[in-house]
C-alpha cells in the first residue's frame, strides 16, 4: 500500500465510549424540543393522550422562563412517576404491531425525558383513585428523589422553568420572548382546532390570551373554527365532507377569492395530528392550481381520518410528518374532494340572496338608528363570491344555448347586431342564475338583474375564465400535436424512471411528448407539445418521471397538462375582452350564459372574483326601506 | 461643449445608436448617449454593456468637450423639431442646453468620464464585404432564431467562417435556416461565432444603407462591425451551437417544385382555420398537386390544392404553418423546391437556383 500523502495525518486515537444518559437526552432534546412552542406541543399532546377535557397553558417570558401545563386527564400513578421521566418509557405502545397502528399522539416515550434534559422540571399528578397528588422533579436530569405528596385536583401538572439553562448554545438561538410567545400561541390554535371537544386556555405573563370553550358537534366545530380562524373564513369557505375507500375528509376550503398572501391559514390534521405533509400539500396546491395565482395561498381547515394502520407517524423527530402506506390513493382522494368542491362553486342565485353579501352589521345598525340617510359603505360593503356553495347544481344548464358561442371573433361580429336585440331565449325569463343583462357600467362591469336583485360581473375576468376553460377542454380532448425536434434531446434518467415513462409512452404521446429509450440511463426526446416548446422540456420530462415516483402515473399526466394549462391561462388573459370595450346586450347575455355553463366561473385565472350579487335586502337597506 | 448641427444630421446619427438604449435599465447612465466634440466631428455612442454603437457626424464646433445626456429624450426632441432646422447643443453647468429657433430645452447630464466603453479585442479575423451580402445573410435566416428560449445559445445567430465562405445559421430547435455567401478574408480564418439576437437586429438596421462596404471583425467573444461612420461592438454568446449540419437532409426522395407565391397564398389562407395555438396544417404531395388541409377545434376546415411539379408516391406530413410561411417569405425566387422524406423526418425548402440558402422544417404530429 502506498504511504499516505504528506499532508495526511492520523487523528489521535480516542477510545470509543458510551455517552452519559443526560448527554444522550440532551442530544435527543435537540430534535424534540427546539423551542418553547415545541415543549408546549409535547405537553399538550400528553394531556390529550391522557383524555383531558380541559387544558390550561401558561407561559412566562414567551416560555423561556416558565411553561406550566395543567390538565384534568387520567394522571399518572405514584409508582410510575419516576419512570415517566425516563427516556424510552411510555405507556402508549409495547410492541411493533402497536407502533404500526398507533392512535395516540405520543409513542416514543421521549418527550418528558428530553424536556427534563434541558430545563428545570417538575411533574405533579393525581389519578382518580389517589387521595392526593405526587410530585417529582429535576434539573437537567431526574433528581432520583422519591415522589413527594402534594395537594392538587385530579390530573397532571407539568412545570418547566429556565428552558435551555444548561445548553447555552441553544438558548442563544431563541428569539425575543414576544416572538416565542407567538409561536406558542400559533401551536395552541392548531391543537385547539385539532381537538374541538377539549377546552383550552392560554395565558402569557399572567395575561389571558386564548380561551376556547369545549365544543361538540358540527355547530360547535364551526364555533371553534370561527374562534381560531376568524369569522370571515367560514363565510368564504366551501364545506367538504367526503368518504371513500376507508378515507374521510371533512372541513372547509377557502374560496379562491379568499386566498391569502401567506400560508397562514392552512390547517391540516391527519387523525387529529397536526401535520405538514408534502404529498397532501401537493394535492391541495393542484386542486387550486388553476383558480389561484401562484403567489397566493389558499386557506383551509381539513381533517383527514383513516385507519391508523394506514399511516406511519414514526418518520419525523417532531412527529409533524407522516407517511401513507398507499400514498397515491390518499393523494387522489384529497385532490378529488377539494377540486370537486372548487369546481362545483358555480353561480347559484338562490344561495346568494339568502346567505351572502349582507352589509356589515355596523352600517345596518347605524342606518336604523339615524334618520338621515348615510352614504352607502364604500367599496368593501359587500363580500365577494361567497355565494358559491359546494354541491349545488346549476338551475338551468344550457338554457341560453341559442345565443351561440362566445368566441372572440363572434363577439366582434356581434358588435354589429343592434343593441336592443336581446335574445329571445332570455326574454321574459328571469330564471337565469346570473340574470338578464341591463347595461355596461363604465366599460368594465356588466349590470344584470336576477331574482335576487342586482348582479355585477367583471366582463374581462369572466371572459378570461370562460376562454380558459374552453381552451383546457380542447387540450384535454386529446388534440395536442407534437412538434418534432430538429436535434432530439437526450435526457439522463434513472432506470426506474425510464421504465415508468416507457410504460406510459402512449399516453404521454397524446400529450405531445414523443421519446424513445436510447440507452440504459437515457431517453431521447423527439417531440414536444408546441405550447411549451420554448421551455426546458427535457427537464420537465425528467421532473415528471421523478415526481411520479411517490404517486401513481396519473400525476405524471396532470403535471404534463398543467405545464400547458399555465400557458393557456396566459393566452386566455390576453385574448379576453379588455376594459372599455363596448358590449351590446346580446354580447353581455351570451357571456352570462357562458359563465353559467362554465366550471369554476366564479374566479378569473388569477383568483379574482368574476361576479358579485347585491341582493334586494341589501339594496333596500341602502335606501332605508323597510320590508 | 458647444456645437451647431442640422436637425437632419443629428437625427440620423441618433437613429443609428438609439436601438441599443433599453427603455428601462438599472444603471441610469446606460439611458444616456455619450457625446464628444473634437475638431469638426461629433461622436455619439450608446451601450447596454453587451452592445455598443458609435457613430460620427460633421458639426460646426464652437467649443470642444464631452458629456452624456438622456438618449431617448434627446432623440424625441430632435425628431419633433421642424425639418430643416438648426440645432445648437451646449453644455453648461452640468446641463445640456438644446436650442433651435424659439425652442429651448435643458437636459440633465451625467459625466462623460463615467460612460462605459467596451474594449475592442485584439487579433480578430476581419472580413470585408458589400453591405448587401451581410444583410442578405441576416435577412434570410434571422426569423428562425429562438426567442427567450432556455437554451440561450439558440437566441442568436451563428456565423460560421470557413474556406472564404461565411454561413449564417439560425434555429429554434424546430426549424433551421442556413445561408451562405463567399467573402474576402484578411487571414486564414475559421470558426463559429454566436451573435446575440439583439445584436443581429441592430446590425441589420445599420446595414440599411446603399452600396457601402462592411468591415466585420470576429474574435472569441466579440464582434466588431464598421460601416460608413458607424462602429458596432458586441459581446458574443458564450456557448456551443448545436451540430446543425447533421440535421440538414442530403437528398430527399420526394422532391416537389412549386410556385412560391401560389403556395404562400394557399398556406396563408388555410392558416386562418388552423388551430390558433398549434398552427398545424397537413401538406400532402401527390402526382402534380400539393394539398393543404387543416381544421380547428370548432370543426372548421380548410382545403387547398396547388399545381406543382411532382412525381412520386403520395405523402402527407403535418407542419406548423408559420414555419413554412417564414421560410417562403425569406426567399425571393419565383419557384422553390420542397423535399420531404417521411412523416417523422424533416422537410427541406430551397431555391434550386441558389441552393446555398436552405430551410429545414421539422414536422408536427397532428
Ligand atoms: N399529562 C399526562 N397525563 C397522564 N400521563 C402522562 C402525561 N404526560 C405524560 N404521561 C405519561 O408519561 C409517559 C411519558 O411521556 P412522554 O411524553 O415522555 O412520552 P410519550 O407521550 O409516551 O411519547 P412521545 O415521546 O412520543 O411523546 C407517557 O407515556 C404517559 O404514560
Ligand atoms: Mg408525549
Amino acid at each position: 500500500m502506498a504511504p499516505p500523502p504528506a499532508c495526511f495525518r492520523y487523528p489521535v486515537h480516542v477510545p470509543i465510549h458510551r455517552l452519559a444518559d443526560q448527554l444522550v437526552n440532551q442530544i435527543a432534546a435537540g430534535e424534540v424540543v427546539e423551542r418553547p412552542a415545541a415543549v408546549v406541543k409535547e405537553l399538550v399532546e400528553n394531556s390529550l393522550d391522557a383524555g383531558a377535557t380541559r387544558i390550561d397553558v401558561e407561559v412566562v417570558g414567551g416560555g423561556l422562563d416558565a411553561i406550566v401545563v395543567r390538565d384534568d386527564g387520567g394522571g399518572i400513578p405514584q409508582a410510575e412517576l419516576a419512570l415517566a421521566l425516563a427516556a424510552h418509557a411510555t405507556s402508549k405502545i409495547a410492541t411493533l404491531d402497536e407502533l404500526e397502528a398507533v392512535g395516540s399522539l405520543g409513542f416514543r416515550g421521549e418527550a418528558l425525558a428530553s424536556i427534563l434534559a434541558v430545563a428545570r422540571f417538575s411533574l405533579a399528578s393525581r389519578t382518580a383513585e389517589a387521595a392526593h397528588g405526587w410530585q417529582v422533579g429535576g434539573a437537567g436530569a431526574a433528581s432520583g428523589a422519591t415522589p413527594e405528596p402534594v395537594a392538587m385536583p385530579c390530573g397532571t401538572k407539568v412545570e418547566v422553568h429556565d428552558l435551555f439553562f444548561n445548553t447555552p448554545a441553544r438558548r442563544k438561538f431563541m428569539r425575543q420572548p414576544a416572538t416565542e410567545r407567538r409561536h406558542v400561541e400559533q401551536r395552541l390554535r392548531c391543537l385547539a382546532l385539532a381537538r374541538p371537544e377539549v377546552a383550552f386556555g392560554f395565558s402569557s405573563d399572567a395575561r389571558r390570551v386564548l380561551e376556547f370553550a369545549r365544543a361538540a358537534g358540527t355547530v360547535a366545530l364551526e364555533a371553534r373554527v370561527n374562534a381560531v380562524c376568524g369569522k370571515e373564513f367560514l363565510t368564504n369557505a366551501l364545506a367538504i365532507d367526503e368518504a371513500r375507500a376507508g378515507l374521510r375528509l371533512y372541513g372547509w376550503v377557502g374560496l379562491p377569492a379568499f386566498a391569502r398572501n401567506q400560508a397562514d391559514l392552512q390547517y391540516l390534521f391527519v387523525n387529529g395530528r397536526v401535520v405538514r405533509d408534502k404529498l397532501l400539500g401537493h394535492a391541495l396546491r393542484r386542486a387550486y392550481a388553476d383558480v389561484l395565482h401562484s403567489t397566493r395561498y389558499p386557506a383551509f381547515v381539513l381533517y383527514l381520518e383513516l385507519d391508523p394502520a394506514r399511516v406511519d407517524v414514526n418518520v419525523h423527530p417532531a412527529k409533524t410528518e407522516v407517511r401513507f402506506r398507499d400514498a397515491a390513493t390518499v393523494h387522489d382522494f384529497m385532490l378529488g374532494a377539494v377540486h370537486g368542491a372548487i369546481r362545483r362553486a358555480r353561480p347559484d342565485a338562490e344561495q346568494h340572496r339568502v346567505e351572502t353579501f349582507a352589509l356589515p352589521a355596523r352600517s345596518t345598525g347605524v342606518a336604523g338608528a339615524e334618520d338621515t340617510p348615510r352614504a352607502p359603505p364604500a367599496g368593501g360593503g359587500f363580500s365577494y363570491s361567497a355565494p358559491y356553495r359546494a354541491g349545488l347544481a346549476l338551475g338551468r344548464p344550457g338554457a341560453g344555448m341559442g345565443v351561440g358561442d362566445w368566441a372572440l371573433a363572434d363577439a366582434v361580429r356581434r358588435l354589429e347586431v343592434p343593441a336592443d336585440s336581446v335574445p329571445a331565449a332570455a326574454e321574459g325569463d328571469g330564471n337565469y342564475a346570473l340574470g338578464r343583462p341591463l347595461a355596461q357600467l363604465l366599460g368594465v362591469y356588466i349590470l344584470a338583474e336576477n331574482r335576487g336583485g342586482l348582479v355585477l360581473v367583471d366582463a374581462h375576468a369572466a371572459h378570461e375564465r370562460v376562454l380558459y376553460e374552453r381552451l383546457k377542454r380542447q387540450l384535454a380532448a386529446g388534440a395536442i400535436p407534437s412538434q418534432a425536434l430538429l436535434v432530439p434531446e437526450s435526457v439522463r434518467l434513472g432506470d426506474d424512471e425510464i421504465e415508468r415513462l416507457l410504460a406510459e409512452r402512449e399516453k404521454l404521446g397524446r400529450l405531445g411528448f414523443r421519446f424513445d429509450r436510447s440507452g440504459p440511463e437515457s431517453i431521447l426526446l423527439r417531440g414536444v407539445p408546441p405550447l411549451i416548446a420554448h421551455t426546458d422540456c427535457s427537464a420537465l420530462l425528467a421532473e415528471l418521471a421523478s415526481g411520479s415516483a411517490e404517486g401513481d402515473s396519473r400525476h405524471l399526466f396532470d403535471e404534463a397538462l398543467d405545464a400547458q394549462e399555465r400557458v393557456l391561462a396566459n393566452v386566455a388573459c390576453k385574448a379576453a375582452i379588455k376594459a372599455n370595450r363596448h358590449l351590446t346586450l346580446a354580447e353581455m347575455d351570451a357571456l352570462l350564459r357562458d359563465m353559467e355553463r362554465t366550471e369554476r366561473s366564479g374566479q378569473c385565472n388569477h383568483g379574482r372574483p368574476t361576479w358579485v350579487q347585491i341582493g334586494m335586502p341589501e339594496l333596500d337597506r341602502l335606501f332605508l326601506r323597510g320590508r | 461643449m458647444n456645437i451647431v448641427i442640422s436637425r437632419g444630421n443629428l437625427l440620423s446619427a441618433l437613429q443609428q445608436v438609439i436601438g441599443v438604449v433599453e427603455r428601462r435599465q438599472s444603471l441610469p447612465i446606460l439611458g444616456n448617449v455619450f457625446l464628444r466634440v473634437s475638431d469638426d466631428q461629433l461622436e455619439l455612442r450608446t451601450t447596454d454593456l453587451e452592445i455598443q454603437i458609435g457613430c460620427a457626424v460633421q458639426v460646426q464646433n464652437l467649443a470642444p468637450g464631452s458629456v452624456t445626456a438622456p438618449a431617448r429624450k434627446l432623440y424625441d426632441i430632435c425628431r419633433g423639431l421642424p425639418e430643416g432646422s438648426e440645432i445648437e447643443l451646449q453644455e453648461q453647468e452640468g446641463r445640456l442646453r438644446v436650442k433651435s429657433g424659439r425652442s429651448r430645452y435643458v437636459l440633465a447630464t451625467l459625466p462623460a468620464a463615467d460612460f462605459p466603453e467596451l474594449e475592442q479585442i485584439e487579433g480578430q479575423a476581419t472580413f470585408e464585404m458589400p453591405s448587401a451580402v451581410l444583410k442578405s445573410l441576416i435577412v434570410r435566416t434571422q426569423f428562425a432564431m429562438a426567442q427567450q428560449d432556455v437554451r440561450y445559445y439558440l437566441n442568436g445567430l451563428l456565423l460560421e467562417v470557413a474556406d472564404k465562405t461565411m454561413r449564417a445559421v439560425a434555429t429554434d430547435g424546430h426549424r433551421l435556416a442556413v445561408s451562405e455567401e463567399a467573402v474576402e478574408c484578411t487571414s486564414e480564418a475559421g470558426g463559429q461565432y454566436i451573435v446575440p439576437r439583439k445584436t443581429v437586429l441592430e446590425v441589420a438596421r445599420l446595414l440599411d444603407v446603399q452600396d457601402a462596404t462592411v468591415k466585420l471583425g470576429l474574435a472569441a467573444g466579440q464582434l466588431v462591425m464598421r460601416v460608413n461612420d458607424c462602429t458596432l461592438v458586441s459581446k458574443l454568446v458564450d456557448g456551443s451551437y448545436p451540430e446543425y449540419k447533421r440535421v440538414i437532409p442530403e437528398n430527399g426522395d420526394h422532391c416537389a417544385v412549386a410556385n412560391r407565391e401560389a403556395v404562400k397564398q394557399a398556406l396563408t389562407r388555410a392558416a386562418i382555420l388552423s388551430n390558433e395555438k398549434f398552427r398545424g396544417v397537413r401538406v400532402g404531395l401527390a402526382s402534380g398537386v400539393m394539398k393543404i388541409e387543416t381544421q380547428n377545434p370548432d370543426q372548421e376546415e380548410a382545403f387547398e390544392e396547388v399545381s406543382i411539379a411532382y412525381e412520386g408516391e403520395d405523402l402527407t406530413i403535418g407542419f406548423n404553418v408559420t414555419y413554412l410561411l417564414d421560410a417562403l417569405n425569406a426567399m425571393n425566387g419565383e419557384e422553390f423546391a420542397l423535399e420531404m422524406r417521411g412523416p417523422d423526418a424533416s422537410g427541406l425548402i430551397y431555391d434550386e437556383k441558389i441552393p446555398q440558402h436552405k430551410y429545414v422544417v421539422m414536422p408536427m404530429r397532428l
